[in-house]
């Protein structure tokens, strides 16, 4: 896992490009994208076991 | 001990107990095959549709967009590497999101379709294809980012379920396919021929790596391919490499060599032939390719302009340009 410290310069970055925007959005541009949807949260790991699809049993040669 | 042939892609991975195919995340638990990522997403955006790129459907609209964990292929200058070139247990975010889920998450942030992108969706296929289903039955519209890498049987399944697709086409050349992404050319073009003949909305992107495919010779053969199996109003996209991943070594694509790539995809007749990740090339827009009128200027992601009529006309000389411009033109059952 990257810590949150390891991970500062990235944030940075994002918040300069954000003060970017922003400052577009200013200028009477809307730029309304990328965003996070509202409704999804990351979860811990959940594995899903769905059976998948379009495959069979290996046969072996000879 | 029984292992599985896994017969999604053409890779066609023998899987034995307990091990992974080659994508991460189909595993071959006590026999069976397993989905591992199924609903369970690590990229959930909402983007606008220009990103996928798509130019022709529904511009302007925000896409809801997700991406699992996985990919068949193996890029050397993937850009979602650490998503792509990952297992599911390896990711630092997953998102739980069945498709019923998901679809209630993209109708209660108002976007108009879903799109299956980022990695390559063949590889979270029955995830795609259930979601894409109830996204059929909710009046959403299923757009489907891919380097189309997949076998003719589960793409023509899926298809009757697609609205449009970007599909990669990243060389017009075998040897390139092996060396930069492990993988192989002809499943790719018969999966765009696929997509064109079962009524999918279909773009096609290139991206120009400066020495490995820019060769005009060999982006002439695509560009004729195109117009011979996907139509002359098929778009094209030459995108703008940059170093990323194992590829730093290379530098950015100069923009002459897009330009030169444009016009040798226009002289073979190609209609709609754009730039992208140039950011203000006047080959982001959309022009009337009978009199040249620009019918949708674009910057970046932006629309900036928008002539087209309200049936996607262009306004001077009424001459009609395909796509599917309005939820209205999603064709018959796909609306
Ligand atoms: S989808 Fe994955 S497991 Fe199946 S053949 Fe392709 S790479 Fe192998
Ligand atoms: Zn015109």
């Amino acid at each position: 896992m990257t810590t949150t410290a390891e991970r500062g310069p990235v944030r940075q970055g994002r918040r300069r490009a954000l003060g970017l925007i922003t400052g577009l959005g200013a200028l009477g541009l809307a730029i309304p994208w990328p965003r996070r949807p509202s409704q999804a949260r990351p979860v811990q790991r959940l594995p899903s076991l769905r059976e998948a699809d379009y495959y069979r049993p290996h046969e072996l040669a000879g | 001990m029984s292992a599985v042939t896994c017969e999604l892609c053409p890779r066609g991975c023998v899987i034995p107990e307990g091990g992974a195919g080659d994508c991460r995340i189909r595993v071959n638990l006590g026999g069976r095959l397993r989905a591992t990522t199924y609903g369970r997403p690590s990229a959930v955006h909402i983007d606008p549709m220009e990103k996928k790129p798509l130019y022709h459907f529904l511009p302007g609209t925000p896409v809801f967009s997700i991406a699992t964990a996985g990919c068949n292929l193996h890029c050397l200058n993937c850009q979602n590497w650490q998503l792509s070139q990952r297992g599911g247990e390896e990711m630092e975010q997953v998102y739980r999101l069945d498709p019923p889920e998901l679809i209630r998450a993209a109708k209660a942030e108002g976007c108009r379709s879903i799109a299956y992108t980022y990695s390559d969706p063949v590889v979270f296929y029955e995830y795609v294809y259930d979601s894409a289903e109830l996204a059929r039955q909710e009046g959403l519209a299923n757009c489907f980012v891919t380097a189309a890498y997949i076998n003719q049987h589960p793409l023509r399944q899926l298809c009757r379920l697609l609205d449009a697709a970007n599909a990669d086409l990243k060389a017009f050349d075998d040897g390139f396919y092996r060396q930069v992404n492990g993988a192989t050319l002809k499943p790719v073009l018969d999966a765009l021929v696929t997509m064109r003949e079962e009524g999918v909305w279909l773009e096609v992107t290139n991206l120009v790596i400066p020495t490995l495919n820019d060769d005009p010779a060999v982006i002439r053969r695509l560009a004729r391919w195109v117009r011979a199996e996907l139509g002359a109003q098929t778009p094209l996209h030459f995108s703008r490499f940059q170093p990323q991943y194992r590829m730093r070594n290379l530098p950015p694509t100069p923009v002459e060599t897009l330009d030169r790539a444009r016009r040798e995809a226009q002289d073979a007749g190609l209609e709609h032939v754009y730039v992208g990740n140039v950011l203000g090339h006047a080959g982001n827009s959309t022009y009337c390719p009978r009199d040249g009128t620009l019918l949708i200027g674009r910057v970046g992601f932006m629309i900036t302009d928008y002539a087209l009529t309200a049936d996607g006309r262009c306004p001077s000389c009424n001459e009609r340009v395909p796509g599917v411009w309005r939820s209205a033109d999603l064709s018959g059952d796909r609306r």
